[in-house]
C-alpha cells in the first residue's frame, strides 16, 4: 500500500488529498491537514467520488465508428485515420475548418499541448474549452477593468482577514464547500456576510443580510449600492484618483439607480440595498465572491464589470482579504485559460493579435501562426451548419450535455466530417463521434492544476491507466508527428512545463517542478525562482491594464431594454437586459445550476455508487405557491418545457426558489436542463449563453410519463451504444491477450 | 444519560458528506446501506437529523419484538430481529427512523449498478404515506443512527464533516456546557448586562 498526494479532480478549490493505493487501485482518500486551503477536510465528491477511475466502463482501446456501432482498433490505425482525414480537410478547406475543445479537467501541460496542436499543427486559433460556458465573462470583464481575469486574493485570506464577505451569484456551500468553510471561519471571527441570490441557498440562509434579487438583476443592485456609496461620500477618493480612470462617467451612470428605484425593479427593500452599500464601503477588508449566478447571462460581462466597479470605487482591492473573487468550477479551468486554450490568447494571456507575441511563438514553435481570432465554443454549432467548421477534436469534454440547446448542438454534430473525442468514457458526445480515443484520467495523470486562487499545484499519478489508454499530451504529440510537425518532442509532462515556463515567463518562470514538489503550490504570477508567488493581485493599486490603472465602466440595465437616450449619454457603456423573458405562453423562468453531490454531466460522479445513491435523480425546485397552484406535491413528477425542449423529473417543493422560478441541473441525462437552455442569446462581449434564464412552462406530470420520457432520452443519448462499445472493447482485449 | 450526535445549523452547509460517510461505514460491516442521518433543508436553516437516543425512548417501548434496546448509553436497533412493522418510525417524535427495504448482507442497496444494469423496476406514484412505501421483493427493516458503535473512533459523520458541524453530546458535554452557562449568567448579572445571556452551545 502506498499513499500518493495529489489534487482533487472536481471544483476549482484545489483541495489536497492523499490517495491510498493497493494493487493499482485507489481504495481510500483522506484530506491533507497541512494544506492551506482544505486544512485536512474534503467534501463528499473529493472523498467518495473516485470510483470512476476503476469503473468497468472505462475506455481501454481506440474505437472507430462502423455504421451505428464502434469497432476496436489499434492506436496506429486510429491515429493514421485521423491524421489522413485532417490532412484532406486542411487541403480542401484550410486550417479554420478545424476546432479543438480543450479541457478544464486536463492538466496545464495537456492544455498547453492541445492549444499548441491547434495553433502550430492545424494552423487555427479555434481552440476553446468550457470556460466559455462558465467564466468567460470573468476573463473578459476583469481583464478589461483590472487587467487580469482571475481571483485577486487567496482563499485562506477570506477566513483569516476579510471582515465583510459579499457573495453574489455563488452557491458556495454546494459548489465550493471548502471555500464556504473559510466564509464560516470569517463569520466566527465576527465578519459580516451579505448574500445576493434569487435562491435561498445555504449561504443566503447564513447571511447577516440576504438580498433576494430577481434572476439577472445584479447590475441594478450593484449600481444602487454604488449610488448610495457615492451619495454618502463613502467612496475611496484617494484610491479612485491614483489608481483608476472613468469615475465621473460611472458616478453619472449610477445616479439613475437610486435604492428606491432599484427596489421597485427588484423587490429588495431600499434600506437593505443601502445597508449593503454602506457595509461594503466601510469594511476594513471586503471580498466579493461570485460564480455562475453572475456570469451565465447575456450581460455576464456587464455583471462582472459591475463587481469590479464596486471593488475599485471603495478601494476594496489589492490588499489581503479585499478583492474580487470569481470562484472557478473545475479543477483546472483557471489553468486552461492561462495556458491559452482560448481562441484569442496565447499561453500567458498574450493576445494573438499582438504581432511581437505572435513572432515570439512563431520562432519558438518553428511555424507561421494565424493572426485571426478563432471561433468560440458557443459559435461552433452555427459555424458547422454554415459549412465553415468540418472537423472537431473534443478532449475531455461532454458538450452534448454541457452546452446549451442540446438538440441544436446534436444537429450540428451530425454535419461534421470528422468528430474525434478523447475521453475516459463513452460519453453522450463520444457516442456521436467518428473516432474515440481512450485517455488517462485523474489519478493517472502527471502534471499540474491551477486552482481558482491561481495556485499551481502538482497532480500525481497513483495508478496506471487501463488498457491502452494514453495521456492526452501523448495523443496530441502522436497526431502532430503523423501530420509532419516535430516541435513536440516531449518525453514527460516536466518537459512541457519547462517549455511553458520559457514561453510565459512572467507567470511561471519561477515555478519549477522541484519547487512545486516541496510546497503546496505557488500562486501565479511567479516570475523568478526566488519569487514567493503572488497571493494578492494588484497590491498597491497596480493594475495590468494599458494605463496601469483600473478602468471603471458604466454598466446600464433594464429588464426589457435600456432606453436609447440613456445609452447615448455615455461613451461605450455596457448594456444589460434579460434576453428571454416569461410571457403568457411560457410564464415561468427556468434557472440552472449544480448540486453538491454530482459534478457537471455526471461522467465521473455518477460512477461513484455512494454519490449516485445520495443523488440518484433530478429534483426540480419549485416554490410551494406554484406547486399548490399546479396541485403538485413534493416528489411528484413535473414537466418543464421551453421553446427548445422538455424534461420530466420529480419536484422538490421548497422555498429555496422564489415564486415563478424553477431550478434544475444538467447532471442527469434522464432530465438534463440543457435540452431547454438557450444557445442564441450570447453575451456579445464574452460569448457566454444565458443558462440562467429561460422562459418555461411547468405542468404536472406522472410516473408513467416520466418513464416514457426516460426511455426516449435513453435512445436519444444512445445509451445502448455505450454498452455495445464496452462489449467490443472487452472482446478486443481478450483477443489481444 | 444517553449519548447522541447533533449538528450546529450555523456550521452545516448542507453538503451531504455525513450521509455518504454514514452509508460507507455501515455497508462495510454488512448493515443496511442507507444514511442514518438526513440532511434537512428548512427556511430557518439546514442540518442533518438523526436519532436523539432518547433516554425514555418511545421506539424502544413500542417495538413488539425487542429489536430496539438500551445498550451502552444509546438506543440500538438490531436489523436482523426487526420485523419491519414500522411502529418505531410512527412513534419517533423526530422522524429519524427510516423503514427501508434491506437487501441481503453484502449487497449494496443503490440504484446505480453499472453500465449493464437492466431497466429499473417501474416507478410508483407517491404512496398514501411515505412510511407505507415498499418495493417488490425487498424486506423492510427499520434503520436508525447507532452512533457507529462498531468504530473505535466513534461516529463517522463527525469525522468526515468538512465544517465540523457535528458533535457527540454526552454527560460530560452537558456538565461542561451547563457550567459555562452558569458562569456566563453570573457574569452577565454581575456586570449589569441583565439577562442578555450568552449560550455557548448546549
Amino acid at each position: 500500500m502506498a499513499d500518493v498526494m495529489t489534487i482533487c479532480p472536481y471544483c476549482g478549490t484545489g483541495c489536497s488529498m492523499s490517495l491510498s493505493v493497493t494493487d493499482n487501485k485507489i481504495i481510500d482518500i483522506n484530506g491533507d491537514p497541512t494544506h492551506p486551503v482544505s486544512e485536512g477536510e474534503l467534501c463528499l465528491k473529493g472523498m467518495y467520488g473516485f470510483k470512476h477511475v476503476a469503473d468497468p466502463g472505462r475506455l481501454t482501446t481506440p474505437l472507430m465508428r462502423r455504421g451505428d456501432s464502434f469497432v476496436a482498433v489499434d492506436w496506429d490505425t486510429a491515429l493514421d485515420a485521423i491524421a489522413d482525414q485532417l490532412g484532406v480537410i486542411k487541403k480542401e478547406s484550410g486550417p479554420d475548418a478545424f476546432a479543438v475543445f480543450s479541457s478544464a479537467r486536463a492538466t496545464n501541460e495537456e492544455n498547453y499541448v492541445a492549444q499548441k496542436f491547434a495553433r502550430a499543427v492545424l494552423g487555427t486559433n479555434s481552440v476553446d474549452h468550457c470556460a466559455r460556458l462558465c467564466h468567460a465573462p470573468t476573463t473578459v470583464g476583469l481583464t478589461m477593468t483590472l487587467g487580469d481575469g482571475a481571483m485577486t486574493n487567496s482563499i485562506p485570506e477570506l477566513g483569516d482577514v476579510s471582515d465583510l464577505i459579499f457573495i453574489i451569484g455563488s452557491n458556495t456551500a454546494e459548489c465550493h464547500p471548502l471555500i464556504a468553510k473559510h466564509v464560516l471561519k470569517a463569520k466566527a471571527r465576527g465578519a459580516k456576510l451579505i448574500v445576493a441570490d434569487p435562491r435561498m441557498t445555504d449561504m443566503a440562509n447564513k447571511a447577516d443580510l440576504w438580498l433576494r434579487i430577481p434572476l439577472g438583476h445584479d447590475i441594478p443592485l450593484i449600481n444602487a449600492m454604488l449610488h448610495v456609496i457615492i451619495k454618502e461620500g463613502l467612496q475611496n477618493t484617494d484610491f479612485i484618483r491614483d489608481h483608476s480612470n472613468g469615475f465621473d462617467d460611472l458616478a453619472r451612470a449610477v445616479e439613475d439607480y437610486s435604492p428606491e428605484r432599484v427596489s421597485q425593479m427588484t423587490g429588495v427593500p431600499a434600506t437593505d440595498i443601502a445597508a449593503a452599500g454602506r457595509a461594503f464601503a466601510t469594511a476594513k477588508a471586503a471580498a466579493t465572491l461570485y460564480a455562475m449566478g453572475v456570469t451565465q447571462f447575456s450581460c455576464g460581462t456587464g455583471n462582472v464589470v459591475s463587481i469590479a466597479n464596486l471593488a475599485v470605487v471603495t478601494g476594496q482591492i489589492g490588499r489581503p482579504g479585499a478583492g474580487v473573487c470569481p470562484l472557478r468550477g473545475q479543477s483546472n479551468v483557471q489553468g486552461a485559460c492561462d495556458l491559452g486554450a482560448l481562441p484569442n490568447v496565447y499561453p500567458g494571456g498574450r493576445p494573438i493579435t499582438s504581432e511581437p507575441d505572435r513572432l515570439r511563438f512563431e520562432e519558438a514553435w518553428g511555424v507561421a501562426l494565424s493572426p485571426k481570432v478563432g471561433v468560440k465554443i458557443t459559435e461552433i454549432p452555427a459555424a458547422i451548419l454554415a459549412g465553415k467548421v468540418r472537423a472537431i477534436i473534443v478532449d475531455g469534454e461532454n458538450p452534448m450535455m454541457s452546452d446549451p440547446n442540446t438538440q441544436h448542438f446534436a444537429h450540428a454534430l451530425e454535419k461534421l466530417d470528422l468528430l474525434v473525442v478523447i475521453d475516459l468514457f463513452m460519453t453522450e458526445t463520444a457516442r456521436r463521434a467518428h473516432i474515440v480515443l481512450p485517455a488517462g484520467g485523474w489519478g493517472e495523470k502527471d502534471g499540474t492544476f491551477t486552482n481558482t486562487e491561481r495556485r499551481v499545484q502538482r497532480v500525481r499519478p497513483a495508478v496506471l491507466a487501463p488498457g491502452e489508454a494514453k495521456a492526452d499530451w501523448w495523443i496530441f504529440k502522436a497526431l502532430a508527428e503523423r501530420m509532419g510537425y516535430q516541435g513536440m518532442a516531449y518525453d514527460r509532462p516536466k518537459d512541457i512545463w519547462d517549455e511553458v515556463r520559457r514561453m510565459a515567463p512572467t507567470a511561471y518562470a519561477g515555478m519549477t517542478y522541484e519547487r512545486l514538489e516541496t510546497t503546496h503550490g505557488l500562486c501565479s504570477p511567479c516570475p523568478a525562482e526566488d519569487h514567493p508567488g503572488t497571493p494578492v493581485l494588484h497590491a498597491g493599486g497596480l493594475f495590468h491594464t494599458p494605463s496601469g490603472k483600473a478602468a471603471l465602466k458604466p454598466v446600464l440595465f433594464h429588464p426589457i431594454s435600456v432606453p436609447e437616450e440613456e445609452r447615448k449619454a455615455f461613451d461605450a457603456p455596457i448594456i444589460g437586459h434579460i434576453a428571454e423573458r416569461p410571457d403568457n405562453e411560457y410564464p415561468f423562468m427556468l434557472t440552472t445550476g449544480r448540486r453538491v453531490y454530482h459534478y457537471h454531466t455526471g461522467t465521473m460522479t455518477r460512477r461513484a455508487p455512494l454519490l449516485e445513491q445520495i443523488g440518484p435523480e433530478e429534483l426540480i425546485e419549485i416554490n410551494p405557491a406554484d406547486a399548490n397552484a399546479l396541485f403538485v406535491r413534493d416528489r411528484q413528477y413535473i414537466k418543464i418545457n421551453t421553446r427548445r425542449g422538455s424534461v420530466i423529473a420529480k419536484a422538490w417543493v421548497t422555498e429555496r426558489v422564489p415564486p415563478g422560478v424553477v431550478f434544475s441541473t444538467f447532471h442527469f441525462w434522464e432530465a438534463s436542463s440543457n435540452e431547454e437552455t438557450n444557445a442564441d442569446n450570447l453575451d456579445p462581449l464574452s460569448g457566454i449563453p444565458e443558462y440562467k434564464v429561460s422562459a418555461a412552462q411547468v405542468t404536472k406530470s406522472s410516473a408513467a410519463d416520466a418513464q416514457a420520457s426516460v426511455a426516449a432520452k435513453r435512445e436519444y443519448y444512445r445509451q445502448d451504444v455505450e454498452t455495445a462499445a464496452i462489449v467490443e472493447m472487452r472482446a478486443h482485449a481478450a483477443a489481444s491477450a | 444519560m444517553n449519548r447522541f450526535v447533533i449538528a450546529d445549523p450555523k456550521l452545516c452547509i448542507g453538503c451531504y458528506t455525513c450521509e455518504v460517510g454514514c452509508v460507507e461505514v455501515h455497508v462495510k460491516v454488512g448493515l443496511v446501506g442507507i444514511p442514518r442521518l438526513t440532511v434537512t433543508h428548512t427556511v430557518a436553516g439546514t442540518m442533518p437529523m438523526q436519532c436523539r437516543h432518547c433516554d425514555d425512548a418511545p421506539c424502544e417501548q413500542v417495538c413488539p419484538v425487542k429489536a430496539i434496546t438500551f445498550e451502552d448509553r444509546s438506543i440500538q436497533l438490531n436489523e436482523s430481529v426487526c420485523i419491519g412493522c414500522k411502529m418505531c418510525a410512527l412513534a419517533c417524535p423526530f422522524g429519524v427512523i427510516t423503514p427501508y427495504g434491506a437487501l441481503p448482507q453484502g449487497e449494496t442497496s443503490m440504484t446505480y449498478g453499472g453500465f449493464l444494469q437492466p431497466t429499473p423496476a417501474p416507478v410508483t406514484e407517491t404512496p398514501v404515506h411515505a412510511l407505507l412505501a415498499w418495493t417488490v421483493g425487498q424486506r423492510t427493516v427499520a434503520v436508525k443512527c447507532d452512533l457507529c458503535h462498531f468504530l473505535p473512533e466513534g461516529p463517522e459523520c463527525i469525522r468526515v464533516c468538512p465544517t465540523n458541524a457535528l458533535r457527540l453530546v454526552d454527560e460530560e458535554t452537558v456538565i461542561t456546557s451547563n457550567a459555562e452557562r452558569r458562569a456566563a449568567s453570573v457574569e452577565a448579572i454581575a456586570t449589569g448586562d441583565g439577562l442578555a445571556l450568552h449560550h455557548p452551545g448546549l
